[in-house]
Formats: C-alpha cells, sequence, structure tokens
C-alpha cells in the first residue's frame, strides 16, 4: 500500500490545488460584499461547457482554456450588476439564496443544452503523457494543473499587493465607506472583485474538466469542499485558503487510500477539529463577520 | 377571544376540512399531508433565521435525521408508528447536540457556512453506509401500525393527514407561546442586537443553544412524519438543496411570521406537484422563484401583507388626525 503513498499524496496536492483557487475566488467575494456564492460551482461547470463547445468546434486547448474564463467571466458580472447588486445593502442571506437559485437554474440549463451525461473534454495531446522526476513519474496534465494553479495564485497575489487598484481592493474590505469617502468608485470595486473571483473559477473549471470529468452538477461537486476550505483556512485570508485547500487535499487522498468510506467525511473532521481549537480558522483574522 | 386565536381556529378549521374540498380539485390527500410537514420543517428554519437571525441553511440534517430515525427503527427493531415518530425526533434533537456546539462558534454568514457544511456530513454518511441505510438507493419500509398494548391499526392516507395536521396545530401553538415568552422576546432581541444583548449580562450562546436544540427537533419530527408519509428513506433529505427549500418556503411565505411556512409550503408544494406533471423542468421554475422571491417580496406574502396593512393603518390614523391637527404639520407624511 505504501507505494502507492507518493502518487496519492500528489493527487492530493492537484485536489488541494483545485479547493484552493475555488476557495480563494469564493473568500474575495464573501469579503468584500458578504456574499456567499452558491453559483460559484455553477460559473465553473459554465467555463467548462463553454471551453468544451469551442474545443468541439476546432479550437485549441490553450485558445479555450484562456477565452471560456473570461466569456464566464461576462456572464458573472452581468449576473453581479443585474441580480446580486441589489442585494448589496440587504442582508447577507438574501444573496445567498439567491445565487442558490441562479444555481438551480443553471443546472437545469446546462442539462437541456448538454445532456445530463457527462461530456468528454480532453486535455491537449502534449499532455497526455507521463513525466519521469527520478523517483517517481507523475501523469502531465495533472503537473501542468498544479503548476498552472500556482501560477493564477501567484498572479492574484502580486495583483493585490502590488497594484493600486488590489491595494484598494483590500482597503474597501477593511473599510467601504471610508474607501467611497476617499473618491474610489465602490461599485466598480465590487464589479472587478466579483469578476476576479468568477475568474479563478473559469480557470479551474476548464482544468478540471479535463480532470474530473464534466457534467451538470460537476462545478458543484467542488464547491462544497471549497466552503470548507474557507472556514479552516480563515475567512480573508489568501494563504488560509491555500493551505486549508492543501490540508483538504491531501485528507482526502489520505483516507481513500487508506479508509476509503470515509474520504468525504475526513474532511469534516478537520473543520471540527480546527474550529474547536481555533474559531476564526488557521489564518482566519478576528471579527470578520462574527 | 383573541384575533389571533381567532385566526388558528379558522385556519384549523379550514384544514380539517380540506380533504373534503380535494377531490374537487384532483389532488391527493397525501399531498397535503406533505404540505404540512414542509411547513413543519420550515417553522424549524423559522425560529433560527426568522426569530433569531442566525441563516440556517443546513437545517435538512435534521429533517433526514428524523427520516432516518424513522427508517432504521422500523426496520432494524420492528417499532410501531409512535415509536418510530419518536425516534426520528430525537434523532433530530442528537444532531442539535452534536453540531449545536460547532455551529455556535460563528455568526453571521459564517453561521450559514458552518450550518450548510456540517449538515453535509449525515449526506455522506447515509450515502457511504450502504448496507445500513441503502446508500444512494434509500430504504423503503412498510408503515407500520400504531400499537398499543390493547389495541392495533394502521393509518390510511386520511388518518394519517389528520395525525400530521394535528402536530402541526401543536407546534403552532408552541410557536405562539415561545414567541410572546420572555425567551422568544430574547431571540428577537439577539436578531436585532446580539452584543447590547450581552451587555446585558444574557449568555446569548446559551440561548441560541436552546433555540437550536427546539428547531432540530421539530425538524427531526417534521422528517420522521415525512418517511413515514412516504414509507421511504432517501440521503437527498439529508442534503444542502433540501435544506435550501426550506428555507425558500420560510422566505415566500413571511419570515418570522406564524403562518408563513404553511402558506409558503402550500404553493410549494402543490406549485411542485402541478408543474412536475406538465414539464420536468420543475428546477428552473424552482430558481426562478427563489430569484423573484429574493427580488420581488423578500418580505414574503404574508410579511407584504402585513406590510400593507400597516400602511394602510398609519394612513388611516394619520388622516382622522388632520382635522385637528394644525394643517401643515401631518400633510404628505405618509
Amino acid at each position: 500500500m505504501l507505494e502507492h503513498l507518493g502518487p496519492e499524496l500528489f493527487n492530493g496536492l492537484v485536489l488541494g490545488a483545485f479547493y484552493a483557487i475555488v476557495a480563494i475566488g469564493l473568500s474575495l467575494i464573501m469579503n468584500l460584499t458578504g456574499t456567499i456564492n452558491m453559483a460559484h460551482g455553477s460559473f465553473m461547470t459554465l467555463a467548462g461547457y463553454l471551453a468544451f463547445a469551442m474545443i468541439s468546434r476546432g479550437t485549441s486547448f490553450w485558445f479555450a482554456l484562456l477565452v471560456a474564463p473570461l466569456l464566464t467571466v461576462i456572464v458573472g458580472i452581468v449576473v453581479e450588476r443585474t441580480l446580486i447588486r441589489p442585494l448589496y445593502k440587504r442582508e447577507p442571506f438574501y444573496s445567498l439564496l439567491l445565487t442558490f437559485g441562479l444555481s438551480l437554474v443553471a443546472e437545469e440549463v446546462f442539462h437541456l443544452i448538454w445532456g445530463a451525461n457527462g461530456v468528454p473534454l480532453s486535455p491537449p495531446a502534449s499532455l497526455s503523457g507521463t513525466v519521469q522526476l527520478g523517483f517517481m513519474s507523475f501523469p502531465a496534465y495533472r503537473l501542468f494543473i498544479a503548476a498552472a494553479l500556482v501560477v493564477a495564485i501567484v498572479a492574484l497575489a502580486l495583483f493585490l499587493t502590488r497594484t493600486r487598484f488590489g491595494l484598494r481592493l483590500r482597503a474597501a474590505v477593511q473599510d467601504t465607506e471610508m474607501i467611497a469617502a476617499l473618491g474610489t468608485n465602490t461599485q466598480v470595486l465590487y464589479m472587478v472583485n466579483f469578476g476576479l473571483g468568477i475568474f479563478l473559477a473559469g480557470i479551474a473549471g476548464v482544468l478540471a474538466a479535463g480532470l474530473l470529468g464534466l457534467s451538470p452538477t460537476s462545478g458543484n461537486a467542488l464547491l462544497m469542499p471549497a466552503f470548507v476550505t474557507v472556514i479552516i483556512g480563515g475567512m480573508g485570508s489568501l494563504f488560509g485558503s491555500i493551505a486549508g485547500g492543501l490540508l483538504i487535499g491531501f485528507a482526502i487522498s489520505l483516507t481513500t487510500l487508506f479508509i476509503p468510506a470515509a474520504s468525504e467525511v475526513s474532511m469534516y473532521v478537520l473543520m471540527a477539529i480546527v474550529l474547536l481549537i481555533r474559531p476564526r480558522g488557521l489564518f482566519g483574522e478576528e471579527g470578520i463577520f462574527g | 377571544m383573541t384575533p389571533a386565536l381567532r385566526t388558528a381556529l379558522v385556519i384549523g378549521g379550514l384544514l380539517a376540512l380540506a380533504p373534503l374540498v380535494l377531490p374537487l380539485v384532483h389532488l391527493d390527500v397525501s399531498i397535503v399531508s406533505e404540505v404540512l410537514l414542509f411547513a413543519i420543517a420550515a417553522m424549524s428554519v423559522n425560529l433560527l433565521l426568522g426569530y433569531t437571525g442566525l441563516p440556517a441553511f443546513g437545517n435538512a440534517a435534521f429533517f433526514g435525521l428524523g427520516s432516518y430515525g424513522a427508517a432504521l427503527s422500523i426496520k432494524y427493531a420492528h417499532v410501531h408508528f409512535i415509536e418510530a415518530v419518536l425516534v426520528g425526533t430525537l434523532a433530530g434533537l442528537v444532531g442539535g447536540l452534536i453540531l449545536g456546539p460547532f455551529l455556535l462558534r460563528r455568526r453571521g454568514i459564517y453561521f450559514g457556512l458552518l450550518a450548510i457544511a456540517f449538515g453535509q456530513v449525515f449526506y455522506f454518511v447515509a450515502y457511504r453506509f450502504t448496507n445500513v441505510t441503502g446508500g444512494e438507493d434509500g430504504m423503503n419500509f412498510a408503515r407500520p401500525y400504531v400499537g398499543f398494548p390493547s389495541a392495533h391499526f394502521s393509518l390510511n392516507e386520511m388518518s394519517f393527514y389528520y395525525v400530521a395536521l394535528a402536530i402541526y396545530l401543536g407546534i403552532v401553538a408552541l410557536f405562539s407561546v415561545v414567541a410572546v415568552s420572555p425567551f422568544g422576546r430574547t431571540l428577537v432581541a439577539i436578531r436585532q442586537n446580539e452584543v447590547r444583548v450581552r451587555y446585558l449580562g444574557i449568555n446569548t450562546d446559551r440561548f441560541i443553544f436552546v433555540a437550536l436544540l427546539i428547531s432540530s427537533t421539530i425538524a427531526g419530527l417534521g422528517g420522521a412524519m415525512f418517511a413515514l408519509l412516504i414509507n421511504f428513506a432517501y440521503p437527498l433529505t439529508l442534503d444542502w438543496h433540501q435544506s435550501g427549500d426550506f428555507v425558500l418556503i420560510m422566505i415566500l411565505g413571511g419570515a418570522g411570521m406564524i403562518w408563513g411556512p404553511l402558506v409558503g409550503a402550500t404553493i410549494f408544494v402543490i406549485g411542485k406537484d402541478i408543474i412536475s406533471t406538465i414539464t420536468p423542468l420543475w428546477q428552473i421554475f424552482l430558481g426562478a422563484l427563489f430569484i423573484a422571491c429574493v427580488l420581488g417580496f423578500p418580505k414574503g406574502i404574508l410579511g407584504s401583507i402585513a406590510a400593507l396593512r400597516d400602511r394602510r393603518a398609519l394612513a388611516r390614523s394619520s388622516a382622522s388626525e388632520t382635522p385637528e391637527a394644525p394643517a401643515p404639520l401631518s400633510r404628505g407624511t405618509t
């Protein structure tokens, strides 16, 4: 059994990176506007299907990987401006309820257009083999996913810390009114922030479609672990989401190896332990949303 | 007789007579039983969300525990009807006892997040332990007899309905007592400003925990009765989509209103029944209903009616005051 440990841990790493990137998107949106975006998984699925539609019409995988998330962002921003924006001044659970309704509609629409069964989205031939790394061999596509997700996360971190816009975004999380009083258009912040979260979801959605399959509910399957990631890592912490995602990824891969029946439950156990020891999450800040 | 009691008697009377009217509109009596049981589940959400202001998006966990509690006790212990309902109700309470200490750790949307996430644990347990729970296929059973030491009798759909109605009205009575009790007032105060309540020296955690236990017990009771209605328990009753439906039912009827869940459940269950026979796209309608409800009338049906009535009353009272008041002051205030 131990010879499976290396590959299984690597799978956990890739899975954890997915959870992390979805959780970061969720966390961005939740932090600034208090919206729990239950439709986050639907945006992932949408990006996957858009990529599938493009690739099956002859575009390259790389083109789809870039363009499908961007198209999803456009849909996301339209949704945010028209449906979610009116709710910013209301209690947060209204936006939760609304995005929940959206995800129900989206699931059925995917079902109507692309059918209930999964569709295949295969990664390009250049990524189909395995890579020898001395001590063991890795599937190239998984290695690529891990690399792509790391690049996306680093790019986001640089954007948030090194650009003026990122600075304003982080300041707005702390005190939206003050930022508005200093002359920043907060509605633009909300819009771009939402788009950013959806863009991350879109990239993850396309990459996941090639690995975990694509069906009307495939994005939602990643949503629940992402929630748990946010809780474990702590709300409002980029680093927390990464650490939380990886922890869950490893926990799931290890339980899959040793106690398969408990693979889904393991992350909840982890969450329960973290909550008992540190209610705000591993890297969460005290006082954000109680 | 107070107006509230009169309303209760009228609604109770109408519900008692409902089975007579149903054949005229081609509805089965079991569908009205379902309305009542979903109303019970939505009332459990109402206590936490409507009164206390906690986004209880995980109450399906308790509802489903009630379902499985009843189903498992029938299948493995061969208990009778009343015992099965009690076991299910108890399962809901135990669920609340287990999850409470975790859920109490946070408030606001974080509470909602925890409720969704922890609620899902039981779903996976039911889904995974196939040899006990039947896994994805669920478990069916024959509805047991109501057994007393002296006699046994079986419940048909009609008598089941009256049992459900009695339970529902009992819970309404409980709610109307709780709502005006110091305990209920404290819950509402917690919704309005928990920090202030704490400054008064009140341990709000304890109040919320008790509210959660009442809520989970009621949800368990509803779930147990639901399993006995359809003679079936299945994992999706534990799923967060089910929790979402309960929240929608509560909001649709009117948050914090005692008859809100009944109004919401009537529209939800009967609407689902009718639309599902016409088109397979019920889920799109459901999603649209969520969106329309949030954007269009967040106060729900009864909440909107109450707001309208308040405004009328205000207009009337200010209109009757105008002759006495020196004109310009009260003009245009409504």
